[in-house]
């Protein structure tokens, strides 16, 4: 088989597993039965995907694109100016080669990791839960190999739609149910920018095509960075990552740290030759990404709960990516992309295993875990230094490439912004761990017990990728453009000792017994603001005071002018109906008066005016 | 006597017609005013049939009075319903539909 129908097969597989599950309930409902038919297809998903990835050092490693027209150009009414038709199909190039494998290696791990993880639940709802993964997968991976802008959008909706059904997976839960909610308006409303930016650019070009040059590139751009900041938890946008982890601790694993929320980042890695006609859209997105990169982390330090921590986490590492990649750096954002997949995934499942542990999200209940859980805590530790950037781990490539790009471009806010965040990344990692897994154990903690080896084995395959992917840079980056050659550089050294002296501060604030409260109640107001929800309290704010007055003037608008217009019509109709049936007598003769009379009249005209 | 007698002739008949038609209250009387304009016409046509030597208009005669027959029974079943309804067949009683 070609690469195309590798390809083809790691898209349509799932959907046709989603399908199987959706139409036949009987094997849904045997739960087990569903979630090994669906980690069977990941499995095989899987295997294509490698293949795909294969392909780009054999023989036919050339960008294979190819499409099928879906709607022709006659359809679309004069529109196109005559120049294309709109088409779907797969593209693989280095890219989706390697997002294929990034997504669906993370996608067996979390799937096999919720045999075990979503052991308890009822047996319907563990087969809905396959089914959901399994149509992620599809949306997922119809997005990566997306020939065309327009085929990425309905990937973009789909996994949207898919992140709403895992969020609100507990949905007799009101904050699950209304964190789903959220969720998908947020993203909806970014997404709006993804809409309009593809319309001015079909209107512009006349296709789809992200390699079109175009003047319209700089309006475009910056609408697709709507959408980006949606799906990628940008400020102020990000306010729908922290809820989202209402959902099961896997789907926040897959949905909401490795991939779908990566698809902001993936877009702009994919369309990046429109990204590079527009220079002031790559400046935007390099102060937003390095604004959220420190803000995120800021915010991340007073969390108590362990996946807030992580969520929060994975906004500042997404605020990296849009900052390389506004530096102008394809190969920097699009390689922390994978690293963080997979050392992010990791810490997410590690996490989930803690909590199965001790039944608890909170960092208090936790503690001593290390004795309990060796391998889930050993799995975490190798997470949390790969995100620390720690040397010889793969968040430590990644993230000095990133440093290097936008040093390099002389962005000297957002430089200084990522190298507090990484300071400050190191520092609440440093913070869980010595908390989670050394100190002092809690009541729940005591009962703590190593999970099953279903939850074991992803966690150890993601922690030799987290160790191991970093290596590999150079390989990936140059499948689709020129190697990038790791060095390590000033400012990689310089983040090196941000990265371990935030290790070392959380530990003498956190490990050590009274070490450094004084410089917690130092910095008390900083943390009294970033527990205080501000950005969601402005939403609501805002919600309040600006949208219902919006929506109460459409209403009375609504109400008064439309509603009296056509009510107006109705009461004329008919008091001019009861005012015209006074002339109906009744009487034959009366109308043969009238029919003479016209008759008459008709005739007279027609002898003396008509000729 | 040429052409504009039979036609001063059906004018006539056809203005008795129409003041019959208006002033009669009896629904027969009606009927009856309605016959004379259809005869005017007929007369019209057969005058023209004769003048311009066709036989086109006598056709058209023969045509219209056998119209008029079906329409004459129609319209003496409506005064024989109307008779048994209410004993009466006076036109200017039977409004009940302008309500």
């Amino acid at each position: 088989m070609r690469a195309i129908d590798w390809a083809l097969l790691s898209t349509f597989l799932p959907l046709a597993t989603a399908l199987l599950l959706v139409l036949v309930s009987p094997l849904r409902r045997t739960g087990l039965g569903a979630g090994l038919v669906s980690v069977v297809s990941a499995v095989a998903t899987f295997v294509g995907a490698v293949m795909v990835l294969a392909s780009r050092f054999g023989a036919e490693a050339g960008v294979v694109h190819r499409t099928i027209q879906w709607l022709p150009h006659s359809a679309l009414g004069g529109v196109a100016h005559g120049r294309g038709a709109i088409e779907l199909g797969v593209h693989v190039d280095g890219i989706s080669a390697t997002m294929l494998v990034v997504v669906t290696f993370v996608a067996l791990c979390v799937q096999v990791f919720s045999i075990g993880y979503m052991a308890e639940e009822p047996k319907a709802d563990f087969g809905r839960y396959f089914t959901w993964q399994s149509l992620f997968l599809f949306a997922m991976n119809s997005l990566v190999i997306a020939p065309n802008l327009l085929q990425l959008f309905l990937g973009w909706e789909l996994v949207g739609l898919v992140s709403y059904l895992l969020i609100g997976y507990w949905w007799k839960k009101p904050s699950a149910a209304r964190a789903a909610l959220k969720a998908f308006w947020i993203t909806k409303f970014a997404d709006m920018g993804l809409l309009a930016g593809l319309i001015v650019l079909f209107l512009a070009t006349g296709t789809f095509d992200w390699t079109v040059t175009t003047a319209a590139a700089g309006t475009v751009t910056l609408l697709l960075f709507v959408a980006v900041m949606g799906k990628s938890a940008q400020f102020p946008l990000h306010i729908w990552l922290p809820d989202a982890m209402e959902g099961p601790t896997p789907v926040s694993a897959l949905l909401h740290a490795a991939t779908m929320v990566a698809a902001g980042v993936f877009l702009v890695v994919r369309a990046f030759p429109l990204f590079e006609q527009a220079p002031n859209t790559l400046t935007v997105m390099a102060y937003v990404g390095s604004f959220t990169a420190l803000f995120a982390a800021v915010v991340a330090v007073v969390q108590t709960d362990i996946k807030k921590v992580l969520a929060y986490s994975t906004c500042s590492q997404l605020g990296y990516m849009v900052c390389a990649l506004g530096a102008g750096s394809q190969a920097a954002g699009f390689f922390h992309l994978t690293t963080h997949a997979f050392f992010k995934a990791l810490l997410f499942l590690a996490a989930g295993s803690l909590i199965h542990g001790v039944h608890s999200n909170e960092l208090s209940h936790m503690g001593g875990l290390l004795k309990k859980m060796k391998v889930t805590s050993g799995a975490f530790i190798i997470g949390s230094l790969a995100l620390a950037g720690v040397p010889g781990l793969a968040g430590f490539f990644s993230k000095d490439l990133i440093l290097e790009e936008v040093l390099h471009r002389g962005l000297w806010a957002p430089l200084g912004a990522l190298l507090v965040a990484a300071f400050l990344t190191a520092f609440y990692m440093g913070r869980v761990m010595w908390v989670a897994l050394l100190g002092e154990p809690s009541e729940h903690a005591k009962h703590a017990h190593e999970s099953g080896p279903s939850m074991l084995a992803p966690l150890i395959g993601l922690s030799v990728l987290a160790i191991g992917v970093g290596y590999f840079g150079g390989t990936l980056s140059g499948l689709y453009g020129e190697p990038v050659h790791f060095h390590l550089s000033a400012i990689g050294i310089v983040a090196t000792v941000l990265g371990l002296s935030g290790l070392g501060i959380s530990y003498w604030m956190f490990g050590a017994p009274q070490g450094g409260k004084a410089i917690l109640e130092a910095f008390a107001p900083v943390g009294r603001l970033a527990r205080s929800g501000a950005v969601n309290g402005f939403f609501a704010w805002s919600y309040r005071s600006v949208m219902t007055r919006v929506a109460a003037a459409i209403g009375w608008f609504d109400r008064y002018v439309i509603d009296g217009l056509i009510n107006g019509i109705a009461y004329g109709t008919l008091e001019a109906g009861s005012r015209l049936r006074v002339i109906q007598t009744g009487r034959v003769q009366d109308y043969v008066y009238v029919v003479v009379a016209a008759m008459l009249l008709i005739g007279l005209y027609g002898a003396f005016w008509g000729r | 006597m040429g052409l504009i007698g039979y036609l001063l002739l059906a004018a006539g008949l056809f203005s008795l017609g129409v003041f019959g038609l208006v002033t009669r209250k009896n629904a027969v009387g009606v009927m009856v005013a309605v016959e004379l304009m259809a005869n005017a016409v007929n007369l019209n046509l057969v005058a023209f049939s004769r003048f311009h030597g066709g036989n086109t208009g006598q056709v058209f005669a023969l045509f219209s009075i056998a119209i008029t027959v079906a329409e004459v029974v129609v319209g003496l079943a409506l005064v024989i319903l109307l008779f048994r309804a209410r004993g009466d067949v006076t036109l200017d009683l039977a409004s009940e539909l302008k309500e």
